[in-house]
């Protein structure tokens, strides 16, 4: 037997030498696409490697993987009808009705004259389960209820732990300018731009979270022709200006007696008008004087945007425009885009009603031209793919000719580039007029935030905060809550309405308020520190084993709470609403308290205080609230305290 | 229907315009001019109401069709406007108001259109006569000396320039008048004279080209001497002199604007500072040929030419035809011929940024993916795709999907949507290759086609002039589309004729073919025109660079017989070859009395005997050897002179020959036979020169004391001019003699030493030589030839 088996080896091994396969183009052809095979499989591999990654870098959103299972289902199921179909997905109100709510069938069955519980049948039917969705439900006249599987939300709160907050996915990285601020040379700034600021100081803050790049432009008033009159002043006030650095410091004042003097001295208001003219001749004297003016309203400015945490902000002003301006001009007349009109230019943007004003009759340039001239900047030589202007509502047919217009020009192709008028409406008094001060005047933004701080203060001693902080804590919870309260009242409106300051409200420490918010992260993130966990040994915890369960409903009610934080931040991406933001993070607050009230982080003695048990997976999720609420504090620039 | 219609109204159109029937037929078949026809009259007739165009305003306005550029064609309406209201009556001036469009792209100046098209300027028949007046007086007592010999062309030019916008035929007929009344009617001798003075003119300028070329023979240590002159010069005055200026782009014929063109040649001219780029950009999957020497002389010549630079960009987009080698060749080739890239960039390190504007391509709807088979994509008419219109966000989904390997190769490719010159459909920019990089790994499985790469690789290197063969003619559509699909700056692509050379195959395939059927060693075989196998053989670089000088640095194409390089390298050589005496075939003569003639046992030799001074070296005399040397075996023969023949001239039984150098000539007193009858030995006298009745009719080359060395000798590969057209194929085509091989030479010992260190010698007699790489000196030394001495030896 073993001589038969070494015979028929060794009559094998002799047919192998006997084989020459070195020539055969069958055999190249194949070690050819065997190569190409195996180069496949790895660059499989490697594709499954970076989409594992993903989720690493980027949040899931729970409310866009679903909608896309059901914009798929509803495909599937009714593909004629899809195309003008928008997934109506909201989360449940009632823990009945499962975790989120589809109402499409409704409006679909009138599409298909069907009965709307069948149509939902019909989509429920090819919904495709996928990871998330644990089961469905029709109720009532034709809603889908589903219910989510509890594993992957687990999994994103641990992804959450150790990897910290991530943005939800973006279609693609761009180059965001946001224009905001924009205050005038020369002129205090006043409470139209501090919302202006607060608000383009936030979106900046949320397109940086996504991981675009952010350019943060402060379009500054520093062009025009009430420089003559500056500038003409500061030769005569101080005729030594060049050598030595006048004492300008008070500008609003310096502003209003050149102001006087133009209005009654003709002479004086001749040498402003020569002034004009040779600061747009870029004549060194005048420059300079220009340049200290600038400097001094610059200082000023810098103070305000350091106490409100205003950081990355550039300043490019409308003097930056004026070079660019003619070759605007140019560029518009030979595409044919302007029309004579009693001596102006103008461009009628399509979609439009008012036209832009090019260039005036006696050959000047207005403010449709510098924004032209800023925009096709932006496009062509920043190369930004998305523009957002932060400028008050009552600009907004301004800006809508300005877009309008550049696309006709051809300078912005929506296909590529995105552009948003962020509008805003005014600030009110409490009185719903126009926000003044007791005389009439309107409010300088120093005098409000110093107000701010004085009540800030006023509060935290009524409450009795002034015994139990240090001095430096005290200072820090002053700061925070006062213009943390100034923004937060700013930003949890919808913008697109005025909207009343009061410091009352807005320190209130109950409700939707800055304070409440503060408070409330405060106590959650000490919750770690009364469970004596470090926040080396909390990420450790995350690590191994992180929360394994979420058995009772007001765990899971905060974990779905917590991962709405992505649908919350995508849908901000859309519209630049951030009061969905801030109504996120009140319900966020309220949702833990509900958790807290039910569910024992950390079991003690009654009597002796003594801790007995710690939840770990409770601590944990109270470490992922603290985190959302943090990551949410920060897109709206509010500082938080450990302790106030 | 439709075109019935569109053609009925051109029809009419171009009536408006006072056209006759036959005249617009014609005009009708040119198609884009129509078409700006139509433009322009609908544009006039909206500016005239009911009021018809008059003749002249017809004229001008086709007048304006036939001069007005497509990428100034938005300047129209200012010069309808312009000839409607009189201002422009000309047609001289309408071409300078299409000029000013041109060049003053986007300036609404309209003082400055004015300006430039004489706007407002009215001349008097009294303006033109005080003009034309004015000039001859200055040139009064030159006229009278010169009489009609004086250039009358040129005076009057100098007229027309100080008269822009009067009408010519006035100014002509004005200054015929004036001359004739100063110089009264042509003479006899005036006609006679003038022929003279025409012909003298002409010849310096003949003679010039000449002596340059002359001057770069005498050039041997640097590639570029005098020659770069003649190579310069083409660049500023040849072909390349119609070239756009950097920043000029929208001056070409074909280029196409944008609305972001303005902004984006302002940033260009920024970024380069006005200075010309080029770039000679090959594909790294073969070696470097004879016709490249035009590609690199035409990309870095017109780079140096302006004091810019060129890149050497290897367009290494297919990963699986790339080898190491052919990458090291042709760099070692660009510098061998003398050229220093400004920067050597691989089209590879840009596919980051190549994919990343594919998917904004997408995004724009500019491309798709498709899945039609390569097979069904072959050919001239290829069904069109039926995934052209699917949305972008799926095209986008389906491209990542092939970057991630979910598709086998030519199951899904990217293409772009247009349409080019020969009406093809949508390039394809991405195709799948499972295929590993050499330079970028494993990273990618997609790869981007020359299609797609080649101009933004050009738009990244800012790249001015982008000069490639005419074969490319009908992808400049692509190119500029591309650039523009995707906002970036457009280069110009001018095209310019290939350089083929006859006899010879230079196609990286059939060269391949060649080798692999072992009808020639390697690439480098001396018998091929590769630019290695020219090194290889002993072309030097400046006759190369000499070659495609003479050949022109043109637009057109060539077929250049290859004798016309062989005559460039004589060139070289003749100057920078020192001569040694080498014989391929050696006879043994042995000197059996007045060896005593010869004293010393070493010769000096000059180097270069018409150039003494520039050094000689020494070799053995046949003193050292007791009389023995080699002379070349054709150099004798037998029968004495009855039977050589009446023009032999060399040495016979009864005819004595001189031997070179040696001062001395040698008569032969025996003839010793082998056993088959061959000669095998002379036996010879040796005579002083002077002691002869007369000097003899011949000195040839020997050599004594020699060493052992083989020559191969070349000769052309194929007979044929075009040997492709060989009915049996390349292999039957080629010339069985093309290679001979004489591994019995014997050489000058001095050679041992002396050819390590110039590798070009001229084998006296025999022509020029090349060391070869296979030598081993010095014990083996093997010596290419690599041109005769004489065009017609070998013939």
């Amino acid at each position: 037997m073993d001589a038969e088996i070494d015979q028929l080896e060794h009559e094998v091994e002799k047919i192998y030498q006997q084989l020459d396969l070195s020539d055969d183009p069958e055999l190249e052809k194949l070690v050819d696409e065997n190569l190409k095979c195996r180069y496949r499989v790895q660059q499989l591999k490697m594709s499954i490697a970076k989409e594992r990654a993903k989720p690493l870098d980027r949040m899931i959103s729970v409310q866009a993987a679903l909608s896309a299972h059901l914009q798929a289902a509803i495909r599937a199921a009714y593909p004629e009808a899809a195309a003008a179909v928008k997934v109506q997905l909201t989360s449940s109100a009632k823990e009945e009705f499962g975790d989120y709510q589809c109402s499409n069938a409704m409006s679909l069955a009138k599409a298909v004259k069907l009965q709307p519980r069948q149509v939902a049948a019909a989509i429920v039917d090819k919904l495709e389960a996928g990871d998330l969705i644990e089961k469905t439900e029709i109720a009532g006249p034709g809603f889908i209820n589903i219910s989510l599987r509890r594993q992957p939300v687990i999994e994103e709160l641990n992804r959450l732990l150790v990897h910290g907050v991530r943005p939800p996915p973006v279609d693609r990285k761009r180059r965001v300018i946001v224009d905001y601020s924009s205050p005038n040379i020369a002129k205090q700034m006043h409470v139209g731009h501090l919302r202006s600021t607060i608000i383009g100081d936030s979106v900046a803050r949320l397109c940086r979270f996504l991981g675009h790049e952010v350019l943060a432009l402060n379009h500054v008033g520093d062009w025009g022709t009430q420089f003559g009159m500056l500038i003409a002043h500061l030769k005569d006030r101080f005729p030594d200006y060049a050598t030595k650095c006048p004492p300008i410091g008070d500008l609003q004042a310096f502003y209003k007696e050149s102001k006087v003097r133009f209005d009654s001295d003709e002479q004086f208001k001749q040498r402003a008008y020569a002034a004009v003219v040779s600061l747009q001749r870029r004549d060194p004297d005048s420059t300079a004087a220009w340049k200290l003016i600038c400097d001094a309203s610059r200082k000023d400015f810098q103070r305000v945007y350091g106490r409100l945490g205003v950081e990355n902000l550039v300043e490019r002003g409308e003097s930056f425009y004026q070079d660019l301006m003619t070759e605007v001009v140019d560029e518009l007349k030979s595409g044919g885009h302007l029309v004579p009109d009693e001596g102006r230019l103008i461009m009628w943007p399509p979609g439009c009603d008012i036209p832009l004003t090019v260039v005036k009759s006696d050959g000047g340039f207005t403010y449709d031209t510098s924004d032209l001239a800023a925009i096709r900047q932006r496009l062509f030589a920043e190369s930004a793919d998305w523009l957002i202007y932060v400028v008050d509502i009552g600009q907004g047919v301004h800006f809508k000719g300005i877009f309008s217009a550049a696309e006709k020009a051809g300078w912005l192709n929506p296909a590529v580039a995105r552009v948003d008028h962020v509008g805003f409406g005014v600030v009110l008094g409490e009185d719903r007029k126009k926000f003044k001060t007791r005389s009439g005047d309107t409010v300088r933004l120093t005098d409000l935030l110093n107000e701010g701080i004085e009540r800030a203060g006023a509060k935290l001693a009524e409450k009795g905060r002034d015994k139990e902080l240090t001095p430096q804590e005290l200072k820090a919870a002053q700061e925070a809550v006062a213009y943390g309260c100034i923004k937060y009242a700013d930003l949890s409106h919808n913008r697109n309405n005025d909207y009343v300051f009061s410091f009352d409200k807005m320190l209130d420490d109950r409700g939707n308020t800055a304070v409440y918010l503060l408070y409330a992260y405060t106590r959650i993130s000490s919750i770690a520190r009364t469970a004596n966990l470090s926040p080396d040994q909390l990420l450790k915890l995350a690590k191994s084993p992180g929360i394994t369960e979420l058995q009772h409903p007001k765990e899971w009610k905060l974990a779905k709470q917590l991962l709405r934080f992505a649908d919350v931040v995508d849908k901000l991406t859309q519209d630049l609403l951030l009061h969905s933001l801030c109504d996120f993070l009140y319900e966020t607050a309220c949702v833990f308290t509900e958790f807290y009230d039910a569910c024992y982080c950390i079991e003690k003695n009654r009597d002796s205080g003594e801790v007995i048990r710690v939840n770990h997976w409770r601590i944990l999720l109270c470490d992922a609230t603290a985190k959302i609420m943090k990551a949410g504090l920060d897109i709206l620039g509010i500082r938080t305290v450990d302790r106030m | 229907f439709s075109q019935s219609t569109s053609t009925s109204m051109a029809n009419e159109c171009l009536a408006s315009l006072g056209l006759s029937g036959p005249k617009i037929e014609e005009t009708m078949r040119n198609k884009d001019l129509t078409e700006r026809l139509v433009a322009l009259v609908r544009c006039a007739k909206d500016k005239l109401g009911s009021k018809e165009l008059s003749k002249v305003q017809g004229n001008l306005i086709y007048h304006t069709g036939t001069k007005l550029k497509k990428q100034a064609f938005a300047g129209h309406e200012l010069i309808v406007n312009h000839i409607i209201n009189g201002d422009l009556a000309t047609e001289a001036q309408v071409t300078a108001a299409c000029d000013f469009c041109l060049k003053q792209i986007g300036s609404g100046d309209l003082d400055a259109f004015k300006a430039a098209c004489g706007i407002g300027v009215s001349i008097t028949p009294e303006d033109i006569e005080r003009a034309v007046e004015e000039v001859i007086n200055k040139h009064k007592q030159e006229l009278l000396a010169q009489r009609y010999a004086f250039g009358m062309n040129k005076l009057l030019g100098e007229a027309r320039s100080n008269l822009k916008w009067a009408d010519g035929k006035q100014v002509k007929c004005e200054f015929e008048v004036q001359i004739l009344h100063l110089l009264g009617p042509k003479t006899d001798a005036d006609r006679a004279g003038n022929a003279n003075a025409s012909s003298v003119a002409k010849q310096p300028a003949a003679r010039g080209k000449p002596a340059a070329v002359a001057a770069a023979a005498n050039g041997n240590a640097e590639v570029f001497r005098e020659d770069t002159r003649s190579l310069a010069d083409q660049m500023i005055s040849g072909d390349a002199a119609k070239f756009h200026k950097p920043g000029e782009n929208y001056l070409t014929d074909g280029y196409v604007m944008t609305p972001r063109t303005r902004f984006l040649l302002g940033r260009h001219l920024k970024q380069t500072g006005g200075k010309v780029f080029t770039r000679f950009p090959p594909e790294p999957n073969g070696i470097l040929h004879i016709g490249h020497a035009k590609a690199i002389n035409f990309n870095f010549g017109y780079a140096r030419a302006h004091n810019g630079h060129c890149y050497l960009r290897y367009d290494d987009t297919n990963p699986e035809k790339e080898e190491e080698k052919f990458f090291v060749a042709i760099r070692d080739i660009v510098e061998w011929l003398g050229y220093t890239p400004y920067k050597v960039t691989y089209a590879s390190d840009n596919f980051d940024q190549l994919y990343e504007w594919a998917e904004s391509l997408i995004m724009r709807g500019k491309a798709y993916v498709c899945h039609q088979s390569p097979d069904q994509l072959k050919g001239h008419n290829p069904p069109p795709s039926p995934w052209r219109d699917r949305p972008a966000e799926e095209s986008l989904q389906l491209f990542r999907a092939m970057r991630a390997g979910m598709y086998a190769e030519g199951e899904a490719c990217l293409r772009m949507r247009l349409t080019m010159e020969d009406s093809k459909q949508d390039p394809v920019a991405y195709r799948i290759k499972y295929a590993r990089h050499h330079r970028t790994g494993s990273k990618w499985c997609i790869y981007p086609t020359y299609d797609y790469t080649h101009c933004l690789c050009d738009s990244i290197e800012n790249i001015t002039h982008s000069l490639c063969t005419k074969e490319f003619q009908n992808r400049r559509s692509s190119y500029y589309w591309l650039c523009n699909a995707l906002d970036l700056y457009c280069p110009v692509q001018w095209e310019y004729g290939r350089l083929n050379v006859c006899n010879t195959v230079m196609s990286k395939r059939k060269i391949l073919n060649l080798v692999q059927k072992k009808a020639v060693a390697d690439w480098d075989d001396p018998r091929l025109f590769t630019l290695t196998a020219l090194r290889r053989r002993g072309v030097p670089p400046e006759a190369v660079n000499l070659f495609a000088a003479k050949v022109g640095v043109t637009m057109a194409s060539a077929y250049i017989d290859p004798s016309l390089l062989d005559a460039c390298t004589r060139e070289i050589l003749n100057t920078s070859a020192p001569r040694t005496m080498v014989v391929l075939d050696p006879l043994k003569v042995t000197i059996v009395e007045g060896l005593d003639a010869v004293k010393s046992a070493a010769l000096t030799v000059p180097d270069y005997p018409a150039s003494p001074e520039r050094g000689s070296h020494s070799i053995a005399s046949f003193s050292a050897s007791s009389g023995v040397l080699y002379l070349e075996r054709e150099d004798f023969r037998d029968g004495g002179k009855a039977g050589a023949g009446a023009g032999f001239k060399r040495l016979t039984e009864d005819q004595p020959v001189g031997l070179k150098h040696a001062n001395v000539a040698i008569a032969v007193r025996q003839v010793v036979r082998d056993a088959a009858g061959q000669v095998s030995e002379l036996r010879v006298a040796c005579l002083p020169l002077d002691s002869l009745p007369a000097k003899p009719k011949c000195f040839v080359h020997w050599v004594a004391d020699p060493v052992q060395v083989e020559v191969r000798l070349y000769e052309q590969l194929f007979t044929m001019k075009n040997p492709e057209e060989h009915p049996d194929g390349l292999i039957a085509a080629m010339n069985p003699n093309s290679l001979s091989v004489k591994p019995g030479a014997l050489a000058d010992r001095y050679l041992l030493t002396a050819a390590a260190i110039q590798r070009h010698l001229q084998f006296e007699r025999l022509g020029y030589f090349y060391l070869d790489q296979d030598s081993s000196p010095p014990g083996r030394l093997i010596f290419n030839r690599t041109v005769t001495l004489k065009e017609d030896v070998g013939k």
